[in-house]
């Protein structure tokens, strides 16, 4: 085996994981008063691994060049594009982290360098062609993950999101063990390659077993229906901060994984896969825009919110074609940002003595007293609900296109019938900023790092954003491509 | 062994069965005795460090003090306390005093001199010694009763933060040896220090191993100055309080065959084992049979502890847990890289 | 003949301290009954001559793990009756559970009895080197052809470390000071001790 080739497709990871260990020491040593410095030091290893990343995405790497470790990690351009992504949404939860643990008290130093150990554990896990470098890819982002749920050791509710993440979350990773050694023992290796290549020629049950346990087990990452009852409350429960990091970088990871793991690994019993994509892309649909609709709390509606856009990613896989994985990362592209935006809204509201607010009914007549966050927040909401001329209805259109070209009508007709739904909360928080009694309890300034993101963010999604659709399309088609050469 | 029984005339399992409780028999029973005369041993060389006589009534120098103590414990009524939980109270010694003769199994007596010669000998004594907890933590629980229950935490805390830094030494040794077995590690010490000394304690890498070693193996046997788990300045007798007759007396043979264990590792990882301790031929129409050098070493190793024991004050147990995480652990984690590294460019590079 | 009857041993046995550790009333014998299952479990390894895995169990599972099981358990304060409460409510849960691992079982059965499976062998890496200790292939396998899992799974423990400090660790001071023990070895006794020689009735000025 060749490790040079090896060691040099792992560049991201590796530079991810000694940094992670030289900073874990930093913080060691010099304390609570460093955490500042290893944020800043973090972002740049972030930027770094991106810049690292990035070309072989443009040049839509694939093939055997990418392969390392004999199968068991694959670099190609589908793995490229969501560790971007990834590095992305890391690089955000860790800018906007500092002001708001700055109000708790100093902000522990071990915030940077868990999100940098949970990056690698994504990273891990969007590259994996093996059963094991899947799980252990997972475990690592999912441990980083629950104690960064209850990084906020005062506050009880953190403590319980904690705790209900990680006993969740342990199932959810005994299931998935459970589907993985069904599959192991039926198809006699943990390859990607190796189970597709015996799976091609049938199935015995026991293999369809393991393919819907492993299936459930992802789904429960990426909180869909009916494995999505952890959501809520752990997005409520967590710091703002790492919320905005749960909502978008693992979700990001999960369902690349997810993909990954689909189209190459059970690639050749699509039919019996799908149904179940299928029915948790409606369930998700549906049930995170009903849900949403009750919600008083912000943090909670935009779990909701999440759960329903799993719903409209998952519609893109499983349509099962290149086109619909393209469409998906588009889609997930957009999510991230969204998202991201989002929740730095939230974060920004704030009364006069800082403490968070996060009732909805807080932000009641904001356009009057914040007319600049109000704004911002009407178009990311907009755009989460896909109304045209913003860019989220972009990412909406792809997917949906993408199911028709896949014949599934129906999927796309009932898909775009829920997004209705979905509607109506978001422009139910609209109307609540812009037409409602003003309550003026956000009060207070914002971080200027929170604003910079917002910005970004909301212009992204603003229909300034179509000017990215040739250049996203393209490197999602390349990405989509390197996952379809492989299955 | 197998071979004389097959030769009169047993069948092959027969003979291997007949073989194998023979051996046992004949490492468990002397074992027995010397576990009997090493309590003596240790009372003896206590009170000669405190200026006293120690055991002198029974027999010629006290020397049947052993088995008046054992005959009087045989004698006495077993009471098992109401409120215990009867089955593991009962249970707890039997594993204490089985674990402790189950390690003697892979302990080579010579060459070739071992009931079971098998190549991961020294994981077998790890796990083995790793057993030993349970027989201290069940008889804790079991006995409800507080100071018991305190030690039974303590032990158990005490044994495992222990087992960790003693499980790196062993593993620069098997580095060394570059074996899992007894003997080879043994037969690995051969004329090691400059093909003169026999012993890995004559090597610059591995003799700070020791000296952490002897003092974990105080510790993973609850010697003074580690015998916090039956301090009696604050626990009475410790997880032994409510305990009585045989039971007792099981508790105390298993810690004293645990001690001579711990010697005997002492002497077989680091001072070449039943090796001569000079590479020469000093006599050469006699050879000193093997076990003779070992159970020469064991007892002095055995000395040690006595040594310590009558000398060193105890420890206080945050204390305990700091030499064992913040000292033993980071010094033998860096040594097995440092060995390792060194192996790696002197023997395999 | 000897390793069918210490199959049929082992075998039993794990089977019963499995059960036992279920449906043991108290929690304190159940880790107890679960230590007995793994201590089996390594029995049914060495058979099949995996000696350095059951090794390894032993020491870890048994030596470690289940060292703080009981630790924890015996330390819990558990109410029996509460417990067989939450029992009933999540009977028919269980029941459904235990179900699909039947027919999972089932399955798996008539899957071997199928027809045998070649196990990881598809390119010969997996098989085992000859004349080598499965330490040695063991060995081999983890640094060289699982380097990247290794690591990694390297990390996951680290972080959980991490994890478990950041969660736990009060940076509070300990109630009985800081002890410098460099600064305490490094004392000798004329620094600590004085010798006086007080005058009758005059006292000792310290």
């Amino acid at each position: 085996m060749d490790f040079s080739h090896s060691l040099s497709l792992i560049l991201p990871e590796i530079v991810l994981s000694v940094a992670g260990l030289v900073l874990l020491l930093v913080a060691a040593w010099g304390g609570d008063k460093t955490s500042r410095a290893i944020t800043i030091a973090s972002c740049v290893v972030l930027a770094a691994c991106f810049a690292i990343v990035a070309p072989s995405v443009c040049a839509a790497a694939m093939g055997p060049d990418t392969v390392a470790f004999g199968g068991q990690f694959t670099a190609d351009a589908f793995a490229g594009i969501a560790k971007l992504m990834i590095f992305a949404a890391a690089g955000a939860a860790l800018v906007i982290a500092p002001a708001f643990f700055g109000r708790y008290g100093i902000m522990r130093a071990e915030y940077p360098v868990l999100i940098l150990f949970s990056t690698l554990g994504m990273a891990i896990m969007v590259s994996a062609t093996d059963l094991m470098t899947l799980y252990i890819g997972l475990e690592l982002q999912s441990l980083a993950a629950y104690v960064l749920a209850s990084f906020l050791r005062t506050d009880d509710r953190s403590a319980e999101a904690g705790l209900k993440y990680f006993v969740l979350g342990a199932l959810a990773s005994g299931i998935l063990l459970f589907g993985m050694s069904l599959v192991y023992g039926f198809t006699g290796t943990t390859d990607f390659g190796g189970i597709r290549a015996a799976l091609s020629g049938g199935m015995a049950t026991g293999a369809l077993f393991g393919i819907v346990f492993v299936l459930a087990g992802l789904a429960f990452k990426i909180s869909a229906v009916p494995f999505h009852m952890w959501t809520p409350d752990v997005y409520e429960g967590a710091p703002t901060p790492v919320t905005a990091f749960f909502a978008s970088a693992p979700k990001v990871a999960a369902i690349a994984l997810t993909a990954r793991v689909a189209l190459d690994a059970f690639g050749a019993q699509a039919g019996a896969w799908q149904q179940v994509v299928i029915f948790a892309a409606l369930a998700s649909i549906v049930v995170g825009a009903l849900g949403a609709i009750g919600q008083a709390n912000v943090k909670r509606l935009l779990a909701y919110s999440s759960i329903n856009n799993v719903g409209f990613i998952l519609i893109g896989l499983a349509t099962g074609t290149a086109e619909g994985v393209s469409a998906m990362l588009v889609y997930l592209a957009i999510y991230v940002a969204m998202t991201v935006g989002s929740f730095v809204a939230v974060l920004m509201l704030r009364n006069a003595e800082g403490e968070a607010l996060e009732a909805i009914s807080d932000m009641a007549g904001l356009s009057r007293t914040k007319p600049l966050l109000a704004l911002c927040l009407a178009m990311l909401m907009f755009s989460l609900a896909g109304i045209p001329p913003l860019f989220g209805f972009w990412g909406k259109f792809v997917v949906f296109q993408a199911a028709v070209q896949a014949d599934m009508v129906a999927l796309a007709a009932i898909g775009i019938a829920a997004s209705v739904i979905g509607a109506f909360y978001y422009i139910k928080i609209v109307k609540i900023m812009y037409f409602d009694e003003p309550a003026n309890v956000v009060q207070g300034r914002s971080d200027w790092a929170h604003w910079a993101l917002l910005a970004i963010s909301t212009a992204a999604m603003s229909p300034l954003g179509y000017l990215l659709t040739p250049w996203l399309g393209e490197l999602a088609d390349g990405a989509a491509a390197a996952l379809f050469l492989a299955a | 062994m197998t071979q004389t029984f097959m030769n009169w005339g047993m069948t092959h399992e027969w003979a291997w069965f007949t073989a194998t409780i023979a051996g046992i028999l004949l490492i468990a029973l002397p074992l027995m005795l010397a576990v009997a005369m090493i309590i003596y041993a240790d009372r003896k060389i206590w009170a000669a460090m405190a200026l006293r006589r120690g055991p002198n009534v029974v027999g010629p120098f006290g020397l049947l003090q052993s088995f008046a103590d054992g005959l009087k414990v045989f004698l006495q009524e077993t009471i098992v306390p109401s409120a215990s939980n009867k089955g593991l109270f009962l249970i707890a010694p039997i594993i204490t005093f089985t674990v402790a003769l189950a390690a003697w199994a892979v302990i080579p007596f010579n060459s070739g001199a071992v009931l079971s010669d098998i190549n991961v000998g020294l994981l077998y004594i790890l796990a083995i010694s790793s057993l030993g907890v349970y027989g201290v933590v069940v008889s804790g629980w079991a006995s409800n009763s507080k100071y018991p229950f305190f030690s039974a935490m303590r032990a158990a805390a005490q044994m495992i933060s222990y087992e960790v830094s003693i499980g790196f030494i062993l593993i620069c040794v098997v580095l060394w040896a570059g074996t899992f077995n007894m003997n080879g590690i043994i037969e690995a010490q051969r004329g090691h220090g400059f093909g003169i000394v026999n012993g890995f304690f004559f090597n610059l890498l591995l003799f700070p191993m020791w000296v952490m070693f002897l003092i974990s193996s105080l510790a993973e046997t609850a010697r003074a100055p580690f015998d916090l788990t039956e301090a009696e300045s604050e626990l009475v007798a410790g997880y032994q309080t409510e305990y009585s007759s045989m039971s007792f007396a099981l508790f105390w043979l298993g810690e004293y065959a645990n001690v001579l264990l711990m010697c005997a590792l002492n002497a077989i990882l680091f001072f070449g084992g039943w090796l001569p301790p000079l590479n020469i031929d000093l006599i050469p129409w006699f050879d000193v049979p093997g076990w003779i050098w070992l159970f020469a070493k064991i007892l002095f190793f055995f000395f040690v502890f006595s040594w310590i024991k009558a000398t060193v004050p105890r420890f206080r147990y945050d204390q305990l847990m700091r030499l064992g995480w913040k000292v033993f652990l980071p010094l033998s984690l860096a040594f097995v890289v440092i060995v390792s590294g060194y192996l790696m460019f002197t023997r395999y590079g | 003949m000897i390793q069918a009857i210490a199959f049929y041993l082992f075998a039993t046995l794990v089977l019963a301290s499995g059960v036992l550790t279920i449906v043991a009333r108290n929690p304190v014998h159940s880790v107890l009954w679960l230590i007995l299952a793994f201590f089996n479990g390594a029995g049914l390894m060495l058979l099949v001559g995996a000696e350095f895995l059951a090794f390894l169990l032993i020491i870890v599972y048994v030596g470690a793990v289940a060292v703080l099981f009981l630790f924890v358990v015996m330390m819990l304060n558990i109410d029996f009756a509460e417990l067989r409460a939450g029992f009933v409510k999540n009977f028919p849960l269980g029941i459904a559970i235990a179900l699909v691992l039947l027919a999972e079982l089932v399955l798996g059965v008539g899957a071997y009895r199928a027809g045998a499976l070649d196990l990881g062998t598809a390119d010969g890496m997996a098989a085992p080197l000859a004349g080598e200790s499965n330490i040695e292939n063991i060995g081999a396998l983890l640094y060289g052809r699982y380097l990247f899992l290794f690591e990694s799974a390297g990390i996951i423990l680290l972080v959980a470390m991490v994890g478990a400090i950041v969660l736990t660790h009060r940076g509070t001071r300990s109630p009985r000071g800081q002890q410098n023990i460099a600064r305490q070895i490094a004392r000798k006794p004329s620094e600590a001790t004085v010798n006086t020689k007080p005058e009758i009735g005059q006292g000792v000025e310290l």
